[in-house]
């Protein structure tokens, strides 16, 4: 794996049914559409000729969400058959999964679970994701996951686990930066030493997203803005990580398109003023607590 | 000894499906260690583990819950939330989601509230369909149009493609089905039910009655209406492959036969409303 087999796209959205006719018809301005793969494993329709029309004009990703690399069960040979097929026919510019599991025995928990970090769950998924880079012959992304459980039998850090898995793979790493902010709070672990123990050369791309505070934890629901404390986190990987291609996520109480365009742009005022002021701390102008330290989930209720 | 990942994942697979929560999930486990659920996921004085597994319950549940209510608005709205929410409870525990995309998770609903209206009424027990025994047919009506919205593409058979073809070749032509659509074997009149509460009309229950019902695609629009016998005979036909001279014949011949009590139907009237019909509802292809 090479940083350029995940070229810089700019920052863009995550397509979304919802957003379909304006996308079409107005052909917005918005550098990339990240699109998720199992909405368009289909044989045809209305989700086929919107992707169509989008990839005339936009570059694109496919994002999945149930290759279940974590999972047990043997991969899902005709899951990968039909990614291949998908890639083959809209040329992405990288495919990219979760580091998690979504079922076993056959079964499919439509969720992102997480794994032991241990050196079995480890050994496991990079024998995997090897697998699917074959079968894709490409490079793939795996992205971190929100969890809301973590387990006895853990013998690492999460950052620790994706980092060694990215290296024994060799494949590149999605940093959902919201993410790791809500694990953060809900395994109370500091935000900054997992973004800065993930090897740099690693990083393809960012998710940003919004997420819900249900007091004793929080949830990952994609329902509402950027938090401010995300955006922060995000300026600090933009000084580690440098070019790296993002997208909004929003997948609830979905707001109309130009709100997307108006997070995507904040996101790319950030990444422009740190390339302008690498040395500066905080550069968010649009963050009230622009100079204010990173929370501490810990601390986060106190 | 850390607990195999295979174990691991099994052992959590049932608790966050147990149809009641967690904690009954837990109830049902023989090998639990002693120390209980916090042996294997680290709870807190925020978050206890059970409840940190509870929040995986939840979000599967409602998750799968949300899909099928958006597939099934017409079931939803005959049941009303409460019953609908226990139809998705007991659906899911005889048919697990196996597939990679959510939207396949109610493709056996139609199947479940058929299999269990028998059931029950063998046990003489209530279901969600008791009040309302056309449930499974409009449930499988909402689901071919779900399947239909996303089939295969084929240029259809429109007017202008039919107008380039030389007229001399129209008998040999043969017309076959878009690879989309779909013909669905009914008892109830459920179509109109559906269109009630696409269209947010006040809605009636279907009256009992074997019919037809075609489920097609205008490009990417979904349409359904019941097939009256006639269209129905000549689609028939077209399924095995039959050309453009065989179904004139058989809408002649049926024109002839079908209404006699009203008189004979034009053939050359009812081939021309019918070929219109097809022709702009993009039925065929060639």
């Amino acid at each position: 794996m090479k940083r350029a087999d995940f070229p810089f796209l700019g920052f863009g959205a995550g397509l979304r049914r919802p957003h379909y006719s304006y996308i079409v018809e107005h052909r917005p301005k918005i550098d990339w559409f990240e699109v998720v793969s199992e909405n368009f494993m289909v044989a045809g329709g209305r989700a086929i000729e919107v992707l169509e029309e989008v990839r005339a004009h936009y570059p694109i990703v496919l994002h999945g969400v149930s290759m279940s690399l974590g999972s047990t069960d043997p991969l899902n040979r005709d899951y990968l058959n039909n990614l291949r097929e998908l890639a083959k026919r809209f040329d992405p510019a990288w495919i990219s999964d979760h580091l998690c599991w979504t079922g076993v025995g056959g079964r499919n928990l439509h969720d992102l679970l997480p794994l032991p970090y241990t050196e079995e769950a480890l050994s496991h998924v990079v024998k995997r994701i090897r697998q699917v880079q074959d079968t894709l012959e490409r490079p793939m992304l795996i992205e971190n996951v929100s969890s809301y459980m973590a387990f006895a039998d853990s013998t690492m850090p999460e950052w620790q686990f994706i980092s060694e898995i990215a290296e024994q793979a060799d494949c590149g790493i999605l940093l959902d930066i919201n993410n790791i902010f809500v694990s953060a709070f809900n395994h109370r672990f500091d935000p900054n030493e997992y973004l800065d123990a993930i090897p740099v050369e690693r990083v393809g791309q960012y998710h940003l997203a919004g997420h819900s505070d249900h007091v004793t934890h929080l949830l990952d629901t994609h329902d509402h803005p950027v938090r401010d404390e995300v955006w922060t986190l995000y300026e600090r990987a933009v000084r580690r990580f440098g070019a790296v291609s993002a997208i909004v996520e929003w997948d609830d109480n979905i707001p109309e398109f130009p709100v997307l365009i108006e997070t995507a742009d904040r996101a790319r005022q950030i990444y422009d003023a740190v390339a302008r002021n690498p040395s500066q701390q905080s550069l968010d102008a649009n963050s009230p607590e622009r100079s204010a330290k990173l929370p501490v989930p810990a601390d986060h209720r106190a | 000894m850390p607990t195999r990942l295979k174990d691991l994942q099994s052992f959590l697979y049932r608790l966050i499906t147990a149809p009641s929560g967690v904690g009954e999930g837990l109830a049902a486990e023989r090998n639990l260690p002693r120390t209980g659920l916090g042996a294997i996921v680290l709870g807190d004085e925020r978050l206890s583990a059970e409840e940190r597994a509870d929040i995986y319950a939840n979000m599967y549940f409602y998750r799968l819950l949300d899909a099928l209510k958006e597939d099934f608005p017409a079931t939803l709205k005959v049941l009303g939330d409460d019953a609908f929410h226990n139809l998705a409870t007991g659906y899911l525990l005889e048919y697990p989601p196996t597939e990679p995309s959510v939207a396949e998770c109610g493709r056996f609903l139609s199947r479940y509230l058929r299999e269990h209206d028998l059931h029950d009424r063998h046990q003489h027990d209530r279901a969600p369909g008791d009040d309302a025994p056309y449930l499974a047919d409009l449930a499988g009506l909402e689901r071919a149009t779900v399947e239909v919205f996303q089939g295969p593409d084929a240029d259809a058979l429109s007017a202008d493609a039919m107008r380039a073809i030389p007229a001399e070749q129209w008998p040999s032509l043969k017309l076959r089905l878009h690879p989309c659509v779909q013909v669905l074997d009914v008892e109830w009149h459920v179509a109109d039910l559906l269109r009630a509460v696409e269209e947010g009309r006040d809605w009636q229950p279907a009256a009992r009655g074997a019919a037809k019902i075609l489920v097609s695609r205008q490009r990417t629009r979904v349409l359904y209406r019941e097939l009256e016998q006639i269209e129905y005979r000549a689609i028939d036909v077209a399924r095995t492959g039959a050309t453009f001279a065989n179904i004139c014949e058989l809408i002649a011949q049926d024109a002839g036969d079908l209404d006699e009590d009203a008189g004979a139907l034009d053939p050359v009237a009812e081939l021309n409303r019918l070929l219109a019909r097809w022709l702009s509802d993009a039925i065929f292809t060639v």
